[in-house]
């Protein structure tokens, strides 16, 4: 059945069990928040997507606020704006949340939250340094510009499940601890770069597109990922034909927006020069190059002579970890009802 | 202790708790004893693999209790309570005495190895300030001589004794007993006077008659919120197959509070007789008695009493586990204290779903405070009409009040609930010198200017419409001698030590509001930042994750709006 709620002054109808932030937003209509991931569900932290009812003393947060048939929401309201701009300038008065040259600028939600408050800069700073963490191989760790949502935190714990984030110590010192508090590199982090997604801010930045291009300055090239067969939905952002970053696609199935180290990270191999471009015959001492039919044909050639000469059994396949498994599955039933024989295996077995 | 051993004592103290994890605090404790008074990362290890949970959330734990030490302290950690009521007492001129004696600062660790000096938040001792804390025991009533005694013994080797001497009066003789005689705290003296009759009586009732008899009783929630218990009680789920909690909140960490202390230290079968009562109107075969890690020793005594009343057969029907804190005001909090039983960060949690529901591992759970609980039993042998014959209308029964700060004779007072302030501070030799201000309830609740102050009743009731609050009836009284800018800068330093870091009106407020005061306490303020405070507080309150987390703001708000003259005064010109 479906229900009403009113948002300044607006009916929206919606169906289901929905909370305030997600009928809001289907709609259109901007609520800030922060610390909310539609993966992970409210965190109730920032207290920035409060929102004021009609018959509720106290602000309510519309991330955890069950949409109610009949509730009458406002979300521009002098308390709303007043209450979300005190705590916006208190998460910028910490640290160091300077745009100039955050590799977030256009793509963070504190900024979007500031602007759309209209705050400049704000009106008090408590200074405070914080070093910056660069030990690991793709990821780098600025504390000077975490607000502490637990986005990243949760990904890791309860998304891909690999348990190294957490937070440690205390009120104002709280900050998000690797293990024992480690270096990123000595701790049991694989890198899989879910909590680089979860960030809402610049404070876990994948460190290969560092300086190259601003969020903006690039366009996202939906792709599968070509490492195994899983399939994985990643984003490739481009710029001159360039690869700045990779991002799994929120909400694509098999992923849903998850990655590992190599799909993240490990795309550099297109670039290289050493990448195999043309099939290649052994020659002598080296190779030439060769068309498809050739190679082909050369292969076949090969594999009729060794099955007259030694038999089927002869000859084994290997089928490549990277293949998809229809490939895979075509790669068999060539070795067995083709050529004959049961010697077939997969490189990740071996 | 070789591992063996230690891996034995482990697993002894994950076999209290229906969950593996709840065993974290108490794991790391064992482990921080062994380790010298240290938590080295790599016993923390131990306790990640032992428990099965990962590094990180071990380290979580591990630095969110401040008591805790995961960076090495000498042989002696002297922490000296410096919060409100220390304050009001005196701690400061002990802190600096020591300073000056051992060379060292608060922080640091004497050269060879025997002294760390630290200056901490609420020991629960406000009557007895400046109190000192070595390692796990108090030294009360200090003074800059016994300062030198104490530290004179520690050099040998040895503990001098611990003068708690304070004023005790019992006007009801209900939860406060006679703690001069030496066995105050044995069965035998408790079943003398008629204990455990309430237990027997109760245990041939109907639970929902026993839930009955405490709600007609209308007995509010000791604690602080003033909630009625046995409308808390009520809420419990009926025919749910899921197992009920029954947790008493022995957290004892309002500064300015330190009468729990006072029932479970020297009266601690009333407490037991009231948890078994409780437990069986509940159903819960299972309860916890949370009691701040600070109080070691208080602990102890409650486990030898309940090793007593189990032998005596009095808890077949329920296990009570003594669980000790390390170290965390926001545990206080019903919720952050079911998390941190369930061996998490002290964090407490989005209601609803309330504990009643959805408490401890997901079940039912009530979490009830000490003086609440202890006034169970005589509820049921004098009915609730006989409790309401004690206090007044809407506010019944007795109550305990803890008098510290500008009074002559600081100490702990049992009057029926609506007795005139007035008359508590005579039965506490009444103020030292002029009076500015009072605080009634406990470090969160509005002071109240000597105007204000004058003709208020001891009563929920009362302090709400005086626009302040009862709290946890911790009363502080402050004289003219006390700077009120200085007072507001202890109070937000309280809170923001002890936020618990995760919404961020609380962790960044309480630090922004710190900065801001201490710049006015120190002549480098300006008068922008008065009203930057007041602005602050204004929109912190009702805006935070828990109440815990706006608790600071009505009383610094108090202090700042009633006492302007005295900011403005400190501005820089």
């Amino acid at each position: 059945m479906s229900k009403n709620i009113f948002i300044n002054g607006k009916g929206f109808s919606f169906e289901g069990e929905k909370t305030v932030l997600e009928v809001a937003r289907e709609n259109g209509i901007y609520i800030p928040s922060l610390c909310y991931h539609e993966k992970v569900g409210p965190a109730n932290k920032c207290r920035v997507c409060v929102v004021e009812v009609d018959g509720m003393k106290d602000l309510q947060t519309s991330c955890s606020l069950a949409a109610a048939d009949g509730m009458k929401v406002g979300t521009t309201t002098e308390k709303v704006l007043e209450a979300q701009r005190m705590v916006v300038n208190l998460l910028l008065s910490n640290g160091n949340h300077n745009c100039l040259s955050c590799e977030a600028n256009g793509d963070c939600e504190l900024q979007d939250a500031a602007y759309y408050l209209g705050i400049e800069r704000p009106p008090f700073v408590i200074e405070e340094h914080k070093e910056r963490e660069d030990s690991g191989a793709f990821i780098l760790r600025d504390p000077e510009k975490c607000i502490q949502c637990g986005r990243c935190i949760e990904g890791c714990n309860r998304l891909v499940v690999n348990e190294v984030l957490d937070f440690g110590y205390r009120g104002g010192h709280t900050e998000v601890v690797w293990d024992n508090d480690m270096p990123l590199d000595d701790s049991n982090c694989v890198e899989c770069g879910e909590c680089v997604q979860m960030c809402p801010v610049g404070a876990l930045i994948a460190k290969k597109g560092m300086g190259r291009a601003r969020r903006w300055e690039t366009k996202p090239v939906r792709t599968t990922c070509p490492y195994c067969g899983v399939g994985c939905q990643l984003d490739l952002h481009v710029k001159d034909d360039q690869i700045i970053r990779v991002t799994g696609t929120e909400g694509a199935q098999p992923n849903m927006g998850h990655l590992c180290v190599k799909g993240r990270f490990g795309y550099d191999f297109i670039y290289s020069d050493e990448r195999l471009t043309t099939p290649l015959i052994r020659e002598n001492d080296g190779f030439r190059e060769a068309s498809w039919d050739e190679a082909l044909n050369l292969v076949a050639g090969k594999f009729t002579q060794i099955i007259e000469e030694s038999g089927p059994d002869a000859i084994a396949g290997v089928s490549c970890a990277r293949s998809i498994n229809e490939d895979s599955y075509n790669m068999q039933k060539l070795f067995r009802s083709v050529i004959g024989t049961n010697n077939i295996d997969h490189c990740a077995r071996t | 202790m070789d591992t063996t051993e230690r891996g034995t004592r482990i697993q002894d103290l994950i076999g209290k708790y229906p969950q593996k994890e709840s065993a974290v605090l108490p794991v790391l404790q064992l482990l921080q004893k062994e380790g010298g008074n240290y938590l080295s990362k790599e016993a923390m290890e131990v306790a990640a693999r032992e428990l099965g949970c990962s590094a990180s959330r071990v380290y979580g734990v591990a630095t969110y209790y401040s008591m805790f030490n995961t960076k090495p302290v000498g042989k002696y950690h002297l922490q000296v309570d410096t919060c409100v009521p220390g304050f009001l007492h005196g701690a400061d001129d002990i802190a600096a005495h020591i300073s000056k004696k051992l060379g060292i600062e608060p922080g640091e660790t004497t050269k060879d190895g025997l002294f760390t000096l630290s200056k901490v938040q609420d020991l629960g001792s406000c009557a007895t300030g400046p109190v000192v804390q070595v390692n796990d025991r108090y030294f009360e009533n200090m003074t800059a001589e016994k300062t030198d005694q104490l530290l004179e013994a520690l050099k040998n080797g040895g503990w001098p004794d611990n003068d708690t001497a304070m004023k005790v009066v019992s006007k009801c003789g209900i939860l406060l007993n006679d703690r001069s005689r030496k066995d105050c705290r044995t069965l035998a003296l408790y079943k003398k006077n008629g204990g455990y009759q309430a237990l027997e009586t109760a245990l041939s009732m109907k639970p929902e008659a026993i839930v009955a008899e405490v709600k007609a009783a209308e007995v509010r929630g000791r604690g602080g919120a003033g909630f009625p218990a046995g409308t808390k009680w009520s809420f419990l789920p009926k025919d749910d197959p899921r197992p009920v909690y029954l947790i008493c909140n022995a957290d004892e960490g309002e500064p300015g509070t330190f009468k729990d202390r006072q029932i479970m230290e020297f009266n601690p079968h009333l407490l037991i007789e009231g948890i078994a009562i409780s437990a069986q109107a509940l159903n819960s075969a299972k309860a916890f008695i949370y009691i701040r890690g600070e109080f070691s020793w208080i602990a102890d005594i409650l486990e030898t009493a309940i090793g007593e009343a189990n032998q005596a057969g009095y808890l077949k029907h329920v296990d009570i586990v003594v669980h000790r804190g390390a170290g965390s005001y926001v545990c206080g909090d019903e919720t952050a204290q079911i998390e941190s039983l369930e061996g998490k960060r002290g964090n407490p949690r989005v209601k609803p779903p309330f504990p009643a529901n959805s408490g401890l591992y997901g079940c039912p759970t009530v979490v009830n405070n000490v003086e609440t609980l202890s006034s169970v039993p005589y509820i049921i042998n004098n009915g609730a009409a006989g409790f309401k014959e004690i206090g007044v209308a809407n506010n019944y029964g007795p109550k305990i009040f803890g008098v510290s700060g500008h009074v002559n004779q600081p100490g702990i007072f049992e009057y029926p609930m609506g007795t005139p302030l007035q008359e508590i501070l005579e039965a506490a030799g009444g103020v030292k010198g002029n009076l500015k201000g009072v605080i009634v309830g406990g470090l969160s609740v509005p002071i109240l200017t000597a105007e204000e102050a004058k003709g208020l009743n001891l009563d929920y009731d009362s302090c709400a419409r005086a626009g302040t609050a009862l709290g946890s009836g911790g009363i502080m009284v402050v004289n003219d001698t006390v700077s009120i800018p200085e007072l507001a800068l202890r109070t937000i330093e309280f809170y923001e030590h002890e936020s618990c870091g995760q919404c961020a009106p609380c962790r960044k407020g309480t630090h922004t509001i710190k900065s801001k005061l201490r710049d006015l306490v120190m002549g480098r303020g300006k008068s922008d930042d008065i009203d930057l405070v007041l602005s602050l507080c204004k929109n912190i309150k009702g805006l935070t994750l828990c109440p815990t987390g706006e608790a600071f703001a009505a009383p610094v708000q108090a202090m700042v709006a009633k006492f302007r003259a005295e900011f403005e005064a400190l501005v820089k010109r």
